[in-house]
Protein backbone atom coordinates (compact mmCIF):
# COMPACT_ATOMS: atom_id res chain seq x y z
CA UNK A 1 0.00 0.00 0.00
CA UNK A 2 1.63 3.13 -1.12
CA UNK A 3 1.82 6.23 1.87
CA UNK A 4 -0.93 8.09 0.38
CA UNK A 5 -2.97 5.11 0.40
CA UNK A 6 -2.67 5.05 4.23
CA UNK A 7 -3.83 8.13 4.62
CA UNK A 8 -6.83 8.41 2.32
CA UNK A 9 -8.34 5.02 3.47
CA UNK A 10 -8.89 6.51 6.57
CA UNK A 11 -11.02 8.72 5.36
CA UNK A 12 -13.43 6.74 2.88
CA UNK A 13 -12.91 3.36 2.87
CA UNK A 14 -12.01 2.63 6.88
CA UNK A 15 -13.68 5.86 7.79
CA UNK A 16 -13.84 4.83 11.94
CA UNK A 17 -17.50 6.49 12.21
CA UNK A 18 -19.18 5.60 9.16
CA UNK A 19 -17.63 2.28 7.95
CA UNK A 20 -15.14 0.75 10.99
CA UNK A 21 -17.99 1.79 13.50
CA UNK A 22 -15.53 2.28 16.03
CA UNK A 23 -15.28 5.09 19.00
CA UNK A 24 -19.53 5.31 18.95
CA UNK A 25 -19.05 6.43 22.39
CA UNK A 26 -17.22 9.61 21.70
CA UNK A 27 -19.14 10.13 19.20
CA UNK A 28 -22.61 10.48 20.22
CA UNK A 29 -21.28 12.12 23.25
CA UNK A 30 -19.65 15.07 21.53
CA UNK A 31 -21.00 15.78 18.60
CA UNK A 32 -23.97 17.98 19.81
CA UNK A 33 -22.26 21.01 17.92
CA UNK A 34 -19.95 20.98 15.02
CA UNK A 35 -16.64 22.90 16.82
CA UNK A 36 -17.09 19.55 19.91
CA UNK A 37 -17.21 17.16 17.01
CA UNK A 38 -13.90 19.24 15.37
CA UNK A 39 -12.29 19.63 19.14
CA UNK A 40 -12.73 15.92 19.69
CA UNK A 41 -11.53 14.44 16.32
CA UNK A 42 -8.50 16.83 16.31
CA UNK A 43 -7.61 15.60 20.10
CA UNK A 44 -7.58 12.02 19.01
CA UNK A 45 -6.04 12.21 15.75
CA UNK A 46 -3.05 13.66 17.90
CA UNK A 47 -3.00 10.26 20.34
CA UNK A 48 -3.66 7.84 17.99
CA UNK A 49 -0.60 9.82 15.62
CA UNK A 50 1.37 8.96 18.88
CA UNK A 51 0.18 6.05 20.41
CA UNK A 52 0.48 4.10 16.95
CA UNK A 53 4.14 5.12 16.75
CA UNK A 54 4.93 3.76 20.38
CA UNK A 55 2.54 1.01 19.83
CA UNK A 56 4.79 0.21 16.44
CA UNK A 57 8.21 0.46 18.49
CA UNK A 58 7.51 -1.93 21.45
CA UNK A 59 5.67 -4.26 19.34
CA UNK A 60 8.21 -6.99 19.57
CA UNK A 61 8.70 -6.35 23.25
CA UNK A 62 5.22 -7.63 24.41
CA UNK A 63 4.25 -10.67 24.53
CA UNK A 64 1.39 -11.69 21.88
CA UNK A 65 -1.04 -13.01 25.03
CA UNK A 66 -0.87 -9.75 27.64
CA UNK A 67 -0.56 -7.28 24.53
CA UNK A 68 -4.06 -5.64 25.20
CA UNK A 69 -3.47 -4.81 28.51
CA UNK A 70 0.22 -3.39 27.77
CA UNK A 71 -1.71 -1.68 25.00
CA UNK A 72 -4.09 0.15 27.49
CA UNK A 73 -1.77 1.05 30.49
CA UNK A 74 0.62 2.98 27.73
CA UNK A 75 -2.08 4.76 26.06
CA UNK A 76 -3.79 5.64 29.14
CA UNK A 77 -0.59 6.83 30.87
CA UNK A 78 0.26 8.35 27.52
CA UNK A 79 -2.91 10.67 27.44
CA UNK A 80 -2.81 11.38 31.17
CA UNK A 81 0.68 12.68 30.70
CA UNK A 82 -0.04 15.10 27.71
CA UNK A 83 -3.46 16.55 29.63
CA UNK A 84 -0.86 17.16 32.63
CA UNK A 85 0.99 18.86 30.62
CA UNK A 86 -1.45 20.67 27.74
CA UNK A 87 -3.15 21.55 31.64
CA UNK A 88 0.11 23.41 32.81
CA UNK A 89 1.88 24.92 29.94
CA UNK A 90 -0.82 25.55 26.99
CA UNK A 91 -4.22 26.31 29.21
CA UNK A 92 -5.83 28.11 26.85
CA UNK A 93 -5.68 24.89 24.31
CA UNK A 94 -6.53 23.02 27.35
CA UNK A 95 -9.67 25.00 27.79
CA UNK A 96 -10.77 24.08 23.95
CA UNK A 97 -9.93 20.64 24.20
CA UNK A 98 -9.61 19.62 27.97
CA UNK A 99 -12.69 18.17 28.03
CA UNK A 100 -12.09 15.45 25.80
CA UNK A 101 -8.93 14.15 26.29
CA UNK A 102 -9.81 11.71 29.45
CA UNK A 103 -12.17 10.54 27.03
CA UNK A 104 -9.79 9.39 24.49
CA UNK A 105 -8.38 6.98 27.11
CA UNK A 106 -11.57 4.51 26.22
CA UNK A 107 -11.99 5.84 22.87
CA UNK A 108 -11.22 2.23 21.16
CA UNK A 109 -9.91 3.95 17.97
CA UNK A 110 -6.82 4.29 19.58
CA UNK A 111 -7.09 0.30 20.86
CA UNK A 112 -8.36 -0.73 17.61
CA UNK A 113 -5.59 1.06 15.64
CA UNK A 114 -3.23 -0.42 17.64
CA UNK A 115 -3.89 -3.68 17.64
CA UNK A 116 -4.79 -3.81 13.89
CA UNK A 117 -2.41 -1.94 12.19
CA UNK A 118 0.28 -0.89 14.52
CA UNK A 119 1.55 -3.82 16.35
CA UNK A 120 2.00 -4.84 12.79
CA UNK A 121 3.81 -2.52 10.84
CA UNK A 122 6.74 -0.20 11.45
CA UNK A 123 6.69 3.42 12.71
CA UNK A 124 6.33 5.61 9.34
CA UNK A 125 3.30 3.70 8.38
CA UNK A 126 1.72 3.21 11.83
CA UNK A 127 2.25 7.16 11.76
CA UNK A 128 0.56 7.57 8.59
CA UNK A 129 -2.26 5.22 9.48
CA UNK A 130 -2.78 7.64 12.79
CA UNK A 131 -3.14 10.67 10.31
CA UNK A 132 -5.40 9.26 8.23
CA UNK A 133 -7.62 7.32 10.29
CA UNK A 134 -7.50 10.96 12.64
CA UNK A 135 -8.63 12.77 9.33
CA UNK A 136 -11.50 10.36 8.84
CA UNK A 137 -12.75 10.51 12.14
CA UNK A 138 -11.94 14.99 12.66
CA UNK A 139 -14.05 14.61 9.56
CA UNK A 140 -16.79 12.38 9.90
CA UNK A 141 -17.67 13.83 13.69
CA UNK A 142 -17.48 17.45 12.23
CA UNK A 143 -20.45 16.61 9.82
CA UNK A 144 -22.48 14.66 12.33
CA UNK A 145 -22.15 17.71 14.71
CA UNK A 146 -22.87 20.21 11.88
CA UNK A 147 -26.36 17.92 11.27
CA UNK A 148 -27.24 17.99 14.71
CA UNK A 149 -26.16 21.41 15.56
CA UNK A 150 -28.39 22.84 12.93
CA UNK A 151 -31.40 20.27 13.52
CA UNK A 152 -31.26 20.96 17.09
CA UNK A 153 -30.15 24.14 18.36
CA UNK A 154 -30.26 26.31 13.98
CA UNK A 155 -26.85 27.16 14.36
CA UNK A 156 -23.86 26.59 12.03
CA UNK A 157 -20.20 26.54 14.23
CA UNK A 158 -22.23 28.42 16.69
CA UNK A 159 -23.68 31.14 14.56
CA UNK A 160 -27.45 30.83 15.06
CA UNK A 161 -29.72 30.97 12.20
CA UNK A 162 -33.05 30.45 13.70
CA UNK A 163 -35.21 30.87 16.39
CA UNK A 164 -34.87 28.59 19.37
CA UNK A 165 -38.14 26.07 18.12
CA UNK A 166 -35.84 23.58 17.01
CA UNK A 167 -36.47 20.06 17.90
CA UNK A 168 -33.92 19.50 20.88
CA UNK A 169 -34.25 15.83 20.80
CA UNK A 170 -30.78 16.31 17.96
CA UNK A 171 -28.81 17.73 20.88
CA UNK A 172 -29.39 14.61 23.00
CA UNK A 173 -28.55 11.24 22.94
CA UNK A 174 -31.39 9.58 21.26
CA UNK A 175 -31.01 12.11 18.37
CA UNK A 176 -27.72 11.49 17.61
CA UNK A 177 -28.39 8.31 16.85
CA UNK A 178 -30.86 9.34 14.83
CA UNK A 179 -28.41 11.59 12.96
CA UNK A 180 -25.73 8.92 12.93
CA UNK A 181 -28.15 6.58 11.19
CA UNK A 182 -29.55 8.37 8.34
CA UNK A 183 -25.88 9.96 7.69
CA UNK A 184 -24.08 6.50 7.73
CA UNK A 185 -26.88 5.30 5.30
CA UNK A 186 -26.14 8.50 3.34
CA UNK A 187 -22.32 8.16 3.68
CA UNK A 188 -22.37 4.13 2.53
CA UNK A 189 -24.53 4.83 -0.84
CA UNK A 190 -22.19 7.72 -2.09
CA UNK A 191 -18.97 5.43 -1.21
CA UNK A 192 -20.05 2.05 -2.36
CA UNK A 193 -21.15 3.41 -5.88
CA UNK B 1 6.66 -12.66 20.46
CA UNK B 2 6.23 -15.97 22.05
CA UNK B 3 4.29 -15.71 25.49
CA UNK B 4 5.53 -17.66 28.67
CA UNK B 5 4.10 -16.98 32.27
CA UNK B 6 7.68 -15.65 33.26
CA UNK B 7 8.01 -12.96 30.44
CA UNK B 8 4.47 -12.21 30.90
CA UNK B 9 4.69 -11.15 34.37
CA UNK B 10 7.65 -9.53 33.50
CA UNK B 11 6.83 -7.29 30.58
CA UNK B 12 3.36 -6.60 32.49
CA UNK B 13 5.17 -5.44 35.32
CA UNK B 14 7.72 -3.66 33.75
CA UNK B 15 5.05 -1.31 31.52
CA UNK B 16 2.85 -0.76 34.44
CA UNK B 17 6.53 0.33 36.30
CA UNK B 18 7.53 2.70 33.94
CA UNK B 19 3.85 4.28 33.02
CA UNK B 20 3.60 4.98 36.91
CA UNK B 21 6.62 6.55 37.24
CA UNK B 22 6.45 8.74 34.18
CA UNK B 23 2.94 9.75 35.30
CA UNK B 24 4.13 10.51 38.65
CA UNK B 25 7.33 12.38 37.35
CA UNK B 26 5.11 14.52 35.10
CA UNK B 27 2.63 15.22 37.77
CA UNK B 28 5.38 16.51 40.09
CA UNK B 29 6.81 18.90 37.29
CA UNK B 30 3.71 20.09 35.95
CA UNK B 31 1.48 20.45 39.51
CA UNK B 32 2.63 23.78 40.37
CA UNK B 33 2.09 25.64 36.60
CA UNK B 34 -1.33 24.00 36.77
CA UNK B 35 -2.24 25.44 40.35
CA UNK B 36 -0.77 28.42 39.20
CA UNK B 37 -2.60 28.82 35.48
CA UNK B 38 -5.93 27.73 37.56
CA UNK B 39 -4.93 30.90 39.83
CA UNK B 40 -3.99 33.10 36.96
CA UNK B 41 -7.16 32.11 35.31
CA UNK B 42 -9.64 32.95 38.86
CA UNK B 43 -7.17 36.31 38.99
CA UNK B 44 -8.18 37.30 35.26
CA UNK B 45 -11.60 36.26 35.72
CA UNK B 46 -12.25 39.03 38.92
CA UNK B 47 -10.99 42.06 36.67
CA UNK B 48 -13.07 40.90 33.83
CA UNK B 49 -16.32 40.86 35.55
CA UNK B 50 -15.71 44.18 36.62
CA UNK B 51 -14.65 45.43 33.38
CA UNK B 52 -11.42 46.18 33.80
CA UNK B 53 -7.61 44.14 33.93
CA UNK B 54 -4.98 43.79 36.00
CA UNK B 55 -2.50 46.72 34.65
CA UNK B 56 -5.22 49.53 35.66
CA UNK B 57 -6.68 47.88 38.63
CA UNK B 58 -5.65 46.16 41.72
CA UNK B 59 -7.35 44.15 44.76
CA UNK B 60 -7.59 45.69 47.52
CA UNK B 61 -8.97 43.05 50.08
CA UNK B 62 -9.63 39.16 49.68
CA UNK B 63 -12.15 37.90 52.32
CA UNK B 64 -14.09 34.10 52.74
CA UNK B 65 -16.82 33.60 54.13
CA UNK B 66 -18.30 29.80 54.83
CA UNK B 67 -21.83 28.71 54.33
CA UNK B 68 -22.10 25.21 55.47
CA UNK B 69 -19.29 23.80 53.89
CA UNK B 70 -19.15 26.76 50.84
CA UNK B 71 -16.69 28.96 50.53
CA UNK B 72 -17.59 32.22 49.18
CA UNK B 73 -14.82 34.91 48.25
CA UNK B 74 -15.59 38.26 47.85
CA UNK B 75 -12.07 40.31 45.97
CA UNK B 76 -12.88 44.24 46.60
CA UNK B 77 -10.82 45.92 43.30
CA UNK B 78 -10.01 49.43 42.81
CA UNK B 79 -8.29 51.31 40.03
CA UNK B 80 -4.60 51.73 40.31
CA UNK B 81 -5.48 55.57 39.49
CA UNK B 82 -7.83 57.12 41.54
CA UNK B 83 -7.54 54.70 44.27
CA UNK B 84 -11.69 54.67 43.94
CA UNK B 85 -13.68 51.02 44.50
CA UNK B 86 -14.39 49.55 41.36
CA UNK B 87 -16.74 46.92 42.35
CA UNK B 88 -16.96 43.68 44.22
CA UNK B 89 -15.67 40.51 42.43
CA UNK B 90 -17.52 37.18 44.08
CA UNK B 91 -16.66 33.48 43.31
CA UNK B 92 -19.56 31.22 44.61
CA UNK B 93 -20.91 28.16 44.28
CA UNK B 94 -24.31 26.89 43.60
CA UNK B 95 -25.20 25.36 47.30
CA UNK B 96 -28.90 23.99 47.15
CA UNK B 97 -30.07 23.44 43.38
CA UNK B 98 -26.82 21.37 42.03
CA UNK B 99 -26.69 21.78 38.35
CA UNK B 100 -26.82 18.09 36.38
CA UNK B 101 -23.49 16.85 37.39
CA UNK B 102 -21.85 18.72 39.79
CA UNK B 103 -21.78 22.40 41.78
CA UNK B 104 -21.41 25.41 39.29
CA UNK B 105 -18.94 28.24 40.10
CA UNK B 106 -19.42 31.54 38.88
CA UNK B 107 -17.70 34.98 39.34
CA UNK B 108 -19.61 37.78 39.25
CA UNK B 109 -19.05 41.27 39.41
CA UNK B 110 -21.03 43.68 41.90
CA UNK B 111 -20.69 47.61 40.67
CA UNK B 112 -22.20 50.25 42.51
CA UNK B 113 -23.30 53.03 40.18
CA UNK B 114 -25.15 56.50 42.22
CA UNK B 115 -25.93 53.78 45.24
CA UNK B 116 -27.46 51.36 43.29
CA UNK B 117 -25.88 47.83 42.90
CA UNK B 118 -25.64 46.20 39.24
CA UNK B 119 -24.58 43.16 38.38
CA UNK B 120 -21.53 44.10 35.75
CA UNK B 121 -21.01 40.70 34.48
CA UNK B 122 -20.71 37.02 35.03
CA UNK B 123 -18.35 34.73 34.36
CA UNK B 124 -18.89 31.09 34.95
CA UNK B 125 -15.48 29.34 36.33
CA UNK B 126 -16.74 25.67 36.00
CA UNK B 127 -19.10 23.65 35.31
CA UNK B 128 -20.00 20.16 34.13
CA UNK B 129 -23.32 20.25 32.15
CA UNK B 130 -24.51 18.65 28.93
CA UNK B 131 -22.63 20.10 25.96
CA UNK B 132 -24.85 21.79 23.65
CA UNK B 133 -27.71 22.29 26.45
CA UNK B 134 -26.53 23.36 30.11
CA UNK B 135 -23.19 23.51 28.77
CA UNK B 136 -24.68 26.76 26.95
CA UNK B 137 -24.40 29.03 30.11
CA UNK B 138 -20.91 29.95 29.41
CA UNK B 139 -21.66 31.14 25.89
CA UNK B 140 -21.50 35.46 25.80
CA UNK B 141 -25.12 36.20 25.44
CA UNK B 142 -26.85 33.73 26.53
CA UNK B 143 -30.49 33.80 28.02
CA UNK B 144 -29.24 33.42 31.64
CA UNK B 145 -26.51 35.75 31.46
CA UNK B 146 -29.26 38.13 29.86
CA UNK B 147 -31.13 38.17 32.57
CA UNK B 148 -28.89 39.49 35.32
CA UNK B 149 -26.60 41.98 33.38
CA UNK B 150 -27.03 45.27 34.58
CA UNK B 151 -29.92 44.46 37.05
CA UNK B 152 -29.94 45.54 40.58
CA UNK B 153 -29.77 41.75 42.36
CA UNK B 154 -32.02 43.69 45.30
CA UNK B 155 -34.79 43.54 43.40
CA UNK B 156 -34.38 40.37 41.47
CA UNK B 157 -35.69 36.91 42.45
CA UNK B 158 -33.60 34.57 42.35
CA UNK B 159 -35.57 31.33 40.66
CA UNK B 160 -36.56 30.19 37.48
CA UNK B 161 -39.02 31.29 36.23
CA UNK B 162 -40.84 28.00 35.12
CA UNK B 163 -40.65 27.35 38.78
CA UNK B 164 -41.86 30.83 39.97
CA UNK B 165 -43.97 33.27 37.94
CA UNK B 166 -41.82 36.17 40.25
CA UNK B 167 -38.40 34.40 38.73
CA UNK B 168 -36.05 36.80 37.67
CA UNK B 169 -34.25 33.91 35.64
CA UNK B 170 -34.96 32.89 31.75
CA UNK B 171 -34.29 28.80 31.85
CA UNK B 172 -31.76 27.80 28.96
CA UNK B 173 -34.04 25.52 26.45
CA UNK B 174 -33.85 22.08 27.69
CA UNK B 175 -31.77 22.98 31.08
CA UNK B 176 -34.14 23.95 33.81
CA UNK B 177 -31.95 21.66 36.27
CA UNK B 178 -28.78 23.55 35.07
CA UNK B 179 -30.64 27.24 34.95
CA UNK B 180 -31.62 26.49 38.59
CA UNK B 181 -28.03 25.83 39.74
CA UNK B 182 -26.88 29.07 38.10
CA UNK B 183 -29.36 30.74 39.60
CA UNK B 184 -28.64 29.40 43.05
CA UNK B 185 -25.02 30.26 42.28
CA UNK B 186 -26.12 33.81 41.70
CA UNK B 187 -28.05 33.87 44.88
CA UNK B 188 -24.95 33.09 46.83
CA UNK B 189 -22.79 35.15 45.19
CA UNK B 190 -25.17 38.35 45.98
CA UNK B 191 -25.43 37.02 49.57
CA UNK B 192 -21.61 37.34 49.29
CA UNK B 193 -21.65 40.76 47.82
CA UNK B 194 -24.22 41.88 51.18
CA UNK B 195 -21.81 40.05 53.57
CA UNK B 196 -18.77 42.06 52.19
CA UNK B 197 -20.90 45.34 51.96
CA UNK B 198 -21.94 44.86 56.02
CA UNK B 199 -25.56 44.60 54.80
CA UNK B 200 -25.92 41.09 56.81
CA UNK B 201 -24.21 40.60 59.59
CA UNK B 202 -22.17 37.48 60.30
CA UNK B 203 -23.95 35.75 62.56
CA UNK B 204 -24.01 32.22 62.11
CA UNK B 205 -22.31 30.19 59.27
CA UNK B 206 -24.48 27.90 58.88
CA UNK B 207 -27.28 30.34 57.35
CA UNK B 208 -28.28 29.45 53.55
CA UNK B 209 -28.03 31.86 50.90
CA UNK B 210 -31.74 32.82 50.89
CA UNK B 211 -31.89 33.43 54.62
CA UNK B 212 -29.09 35.44 54.18
CA UNK B 213 -30.94 37.53 50.57
CA UNK B 214 -33.94 37.81 53.23
CA UNK B 215 -32.19 38.74 56.12
CA UNK B 216 -30.99 41.75 53.68
CA UNK B 217 -34.43 42.81 52.95
CA UNK B 218 -35.64 42.85 56.48
CA UNK B 219 -32.50 44.86 57.37
CA UNK B 220 -33.32 47.39 54.67
CA UNK B 221 -36.97 47.61 55.54
CA UNK B 222 -36.08 48.22 59.38
CA UNK B 223 -34.02 51.23 58.30
CA UNK B 224 -36.77 52.65 55.65
CA UNK B 225 -39.31 51.91 58.94
CA UNK B 226 -36.70 54.10 60.59
CA UNK B 227 -37.33 56.84 58.35
CA UNK B 228 -41.20 56.59 58.29
CA UNK B 229 -41.84 56.69 61.75
CA UNK B 230 -45.30 56.12 60.75
CA UNK B 231 -44.77 52.74 59.50
CA UNK B 232 -41.96 51.66 62.61
CA UNK B 233 -44.35 49.27 64.54
CA UNK B 234 -45.19 47.19 61.35
CA UNK B 235 -41.34 46.86 60.15
CA UNK B 236 -40.51 46.07 63.56
CA UNK B 237 -42.80 43.57 63.51
CA UNK B 238 -41.93 42.09 60.16
CA UNK B 239 -38.42 42.32 61.09
CA UNK B 240 -38.80 40.37 64.37
CA UNK B 241 -40.58 37.89 61.79
CA UNK B 242 -37.32 37.40 59.27
CA UNK B 243 -35.29 36.92 62.36
CA UNK B 244 -37.19 34.20 63.70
Amino acid sequence: MSKMQLITKGILKENPTFVLILGMCPTIGVTSSAINGMGMGVATMAVLIMSNVVISLIKNLIPSKVRIPAYIVVIASFVTIIEMLMKAYVPSLYEALGVFIPLIVVNCIILGRAEAFASKNNALDSALDGVGIGLGFTLSLTVVGMVREALGSGSFFGMPFAEDVMPLVFILAPGGFIALGYLMVLFNKISKR
Amino acid sequence: MKSSLKNMVLVLFTIGGVSALLVGLVHNITKDAIAQAEEQKKNKAKFEVLSTTESEAVILEDATRKIGDFEVKVSTVASRATNEIIGYAVEAPSITANGYSDRIYLMVGFVETDGEVRINSVEVLSQKETPGLGANMTKPGNKLENSVLGKNPATMTFKVKKDDPRGSFDALSGSTISSRAYANAMETAYAGYLWAKGVIVAKDNDATAEELVEESVVVEEESMGEEMEDNMGSATQKGEVGHE
